[in-house]
């Protein structure tokens, strides 16, 4: 019997320290959370952020970063594509007001490192910027497109393609554009 | 004095846990893509290693034989959970490189092994003087793994790079048969720095 | 029905408990050159293994997230395998003395093998259904045991093989791991 006894009491001794340190940790945690969030976010846009506005949605997500005035500068959504050669590729792309792209972030993926991992690469993300969903033929150079593949990583490359369309799509059915391109 | 400072080296190198006694490997090939990573690993095991050392050095005598083992995996458990939150609330960072092997501290054979060795058996100051050498000797081993991979597979060192941006790196090193193949050379190489010493 | 097939193969190949997630090592090193040790303790495992992954997806949706009590997910865990190891434990000496004996001080050890609770913890981090959950810890299991089951047959040739004494035993195991890991990484881009 006792040593059930001194079980369950290392048992409740455990659970209720830890249940104040997860009581004193939960604040912080979420606040470095969101910090990240906020730092992946900053990468993609050229400018600083003032405030960021979360917009969930069904599609997906979006961040509005706005400045002091509260003036909408630019809009990122969260956006993803099945078609890499490992899998799931997950991206945070960054427009301006105008639907314009100024980077893109890939959160992500199981490409293969080397090659296909380069898709996070300034010199690759450098083609996609100012490129608009209608201006822009989004398959790669090799299919006849605008985008100039990775060498040996077509396959991520095209991936890369499909998630900033998929992107662009979500963030022109959220906010319709009310000036012509 | 001379006790203590036996115990503490000891850890280090007659008594490396990953290159004498194969424990914790795991975490040791998992993690060791950057020196960053390797001292965060090291750190927060020697962390578990020294809380749980201390709590089963004073509480062994009070504890059953037959829920010794189930007790101290329920410490050592705890004190990885603390080190889990503190992790993700203050270097979120770190959380994300290092992943499932925070909590999989918990089955570092090296921390359990201390407990059952030595802790459970020994007065408080000797088991955090343990936990310290052997806390160290597996962040060294870390160390010595990781800043080989980043080096040679990324050609940096602690983020900091140390060749050109478009220069090719042996890449290999920075995957798993880099981990392997190097853990397996430095044991090696430490084999033959040993055999020189005895020899002379 | 394709999703899941994609987990199978990926649990066994792509993703490779051993040669690709680094986990169990330990006992991968420590494994016998005899096969009937090796299966015995692959069985035991991929028992263990599916049971723990199954229990732990309960505990944590029936428990763990109801009662905000996450962060005991660990020391919940743990607790489990140490069970479920205690019963493989009773079951064996009933069943197969011979085995129990062999098996040794590996038997208790299984409770601290990562791949059990790694195998359980990416299971709720992927956010698996219970059905995969299971399907993939089984199969997880599998890649484990023919992880194993390779090294021990290597193992043997080794001892035979001409070794360069520094590389002697666990060195000479570390490169052939590499090897091994390597051609694993072939797999890669099997699952599309």
């Amino acid at each position: 019997m006792r040593p059930i006894i001194i079980l369950t009491l290392v048992g409740l001794l455990s659970a209720s320290l830890l249940a104040v340190v997860d009581d004193l940790t939960r604040e912080p945690i979420a606040q470095a959370k969101a910090e990240m969030k906020r730092k992946a976010i900053e990468e993609i846009f050229p400018f600083n952020i003032d405030s960021l506005k979360t917009v969930k949605t069904d599609s997906t997500t979006f961040y509005e970063a706005l400045d002091k005035e509260l003036n909408v500068k630019g809009i990122a959504a969260e956006a993803w594509t099945t078609l890499g050669y490992s899998g799931r590729i997950e991206i945070l792309l960054g427009v301006s007001p105008e639907h314009r792209i100024f980077d893109y972030k890939v959160v992500s993926h199981l490409e293969t490192p080397g090659l296909g991992d380069k898709i996070d690469k300034p010199k690759f993300k450098a083609q996609f910027k100012d490129r608009t969903l209608g201006d822009t033929n989004w398959k790669v150079k090799k299919d006849g497109g605008d985008i100039d593949e990775l060498t040996a990583a077509t396959i991520s490359s095209r991936a890369i393609s499909d998630a900033v369309v998929r992107g662009l799509e979500f963030i022109n059915a959220q906010y319709p554009k009310t000036t012509e391109e | 004095m001379n006790e203590a400072v036996n115990i503490l080296t000891r850890g280090f190198v007659r008594e490396n846990p990953v290159t004498k006694m194969l424990l914790g490997l795991c975490p040791v090939l998992a993690v060791t893509t950057s020196a960053y990573n390797g001292l965060g690993m090291g750190l927060a095991t020697t962390f578990v290693l020294l809380g749980s050392n201390v709590v089963i050095s004073l509480a062994a005598k009070a504890i059953p034989n037959t829920v010794r083992i189930p007790s101290f995996i329920l410490v050592i458990a705890t004190f990885v959970t603390i080190v889990d939150l503190l992790i993700k609330a203050y270097s979120p960072e770190l959380n994300q490189a290092l992943g499932i092997f925070i909590p999989l501290i918990v089955v570092n054979c090296m921390i359990l092994g201390r407990a059952e060795a030595f802790a459970s058996r020994s007065g408080v100051w000797y088991s955090v003087i343990d936990a310290i050498g052997m806390g160290l000797g597996f962040t060294f081993a870390l160390l010595l793994l990781s800043v080989f991979r980043e080096v040679l597979g990324s050609g940096t060192i602690f983020n900091i790079p140390l060749v050109g941006e478009d220069a090719s790196t042996m890449l290999v090193f920075a995957l798993p048969p880099g981990a392997f193949a190097g853990l397996g050379l430095i044991i090696a190489g430490l084999n033959a720095l040993e055999k020189k010493k005895g020899n002379k | 029905m394709a999703e899941i097939l994609l987990v199978i193969v990926s649990a066994i190949f792509v993703n490779n408990v051993v040669f690709a997630r680094f986990l169990g090592i330990c006992p991968y090193l420590g494994v016998s050159r005899n096969i009937e040790t090796a299966l015995g303790m692959g069985f035991a495992v991929t028992f263990v293994m599916t049971i723990a992954t199954a229990l732990g997806y309960v505990l944590q949706k029936a428990v763990l997230i109801p009662f905000h009590i996450e962060f005991m997910q660990t020391v919940m865990f743990i607790l489990v395998i140490a069970s479920l190891v205690q019963l493989v434990e009773i079951i064996l000496k009933k069943v197969s003395k011979s085995l129990y004996r062999s098996l040794g001080i590996f038997l208790p050890l299984i409770t601290t093998n990562c791949a059990i609770l790694g195998v359980a913890l990416i299971s709720i981090q992927e956010d698996y259904d219970l059905l995969t959950s299971v399907v993939f810890a089984f199969f997880s299991a599998m890649g484990f045991i023919l992880a194993i089951l390779m090294f021990a047959g290597i193992r043997v040739k080794l001892e035979e093989a001409d070794v360069p004494a520094v590389f002697k035993n666990v060195p000479i195991g570390f490169i052939s791991a590499a090897i091994l890991s390597l051609a694993f990484m072939g797999f890669s881009g099997l699952v599309k």
